[in-house]
């Protein structure tokens, strides 16, 4: 199905906006998804601040908009300074290995392990306010 | 619900990619979130997305019918 124009231009304002942005099921405080927790829990531990999307709401519309603009269309998925990264795969390989915060300007031991996920310490996250579509 | 069948998922890998050497897991037991394991020289100077892209596209079909609900995958260059 074609991306709704309203809303692709709503997400690539928030693309642009964000220089971490995360679209994800459910929220920081309260994933819906055992990728998104692991991608939030990188985040976490990487201790920036970041945007981040629940795209549960507006699931399809959603998936045919990052469909167009990323040619991706499961969530969750990490963009930083404007690019797709990936989802939960690429962001804990790009963490373990150092990438992910020489990308996002931090600094991080050599063997960087993953983090645990049973619990979300939440603090960094900026919620941006949910997308409508009018 | 329509269950992923992992050696087909996997023929569509080595279709996609041949030569490459894949392996398909089911990670739960339940059909429904899968691993792909995939080794190939075609990802060769490509990014970790761009890698990612390629087996994704191999199995598009699955993912568009439902019967993949999450596919974790990962890549190597041999």
């Amino acid at each position: 199905m074609a991306a709704n124009p309203e809303l692709k231009q709503k997400v690539e304002e928030a693309i642009r906006e964000n220089p971490v942005l995360l679209f994800m099921k459910g929220t920081p405080d309260m994933p819906r998804c055992g990728f998104s927790m692991r991608v939030v829990a990188v985040l976490e531990q990487l201790g920036i601040e970041y945007g981040a999307i629940d795209v549960l709401p507006l699931l399809a519309p959603l998936r045919d908009v990052t469909g167009e603009i990323s040619d991706w269309q499961t969530f969750p998925q990490l963009y930083v300074n404007g690019e797709l990264v990936g989802g939960c795969d690429i962001v804990e390989e790009m963490f373990a290995s150092g990438e992910l915060a020489g990308m996002v300007g931090v600094e991080q031991s050599a063997d960087a392990e993953l983090p645990e996920t049973e619990r979300i310490v939440p603090g960094g996250p900026q919620q941006s306010p949910p997308l409508q579509i009018d | 619900m329509i269950v992923a069948d992992l050696n087909e998922i996997k023929a569509m890998i080595e279709a996609a990619l041949p030569g490459a050497g894949v392996e398909v897991i089911d990670e739960t037991g339940g059909g429904d979130h899968l691993r792909a394991n995939v080794r190939a020289s075609q990802f060769e100077g490509l990014s970790r997305i761009d890698q990612h892209r390629l087996v994704r596209k191999a199995v598009a079909e699955r993912f568009e019918d439902g019967s993949i609900h999450a596919l974790s995958i990962k890549t190597e260059v041999p």
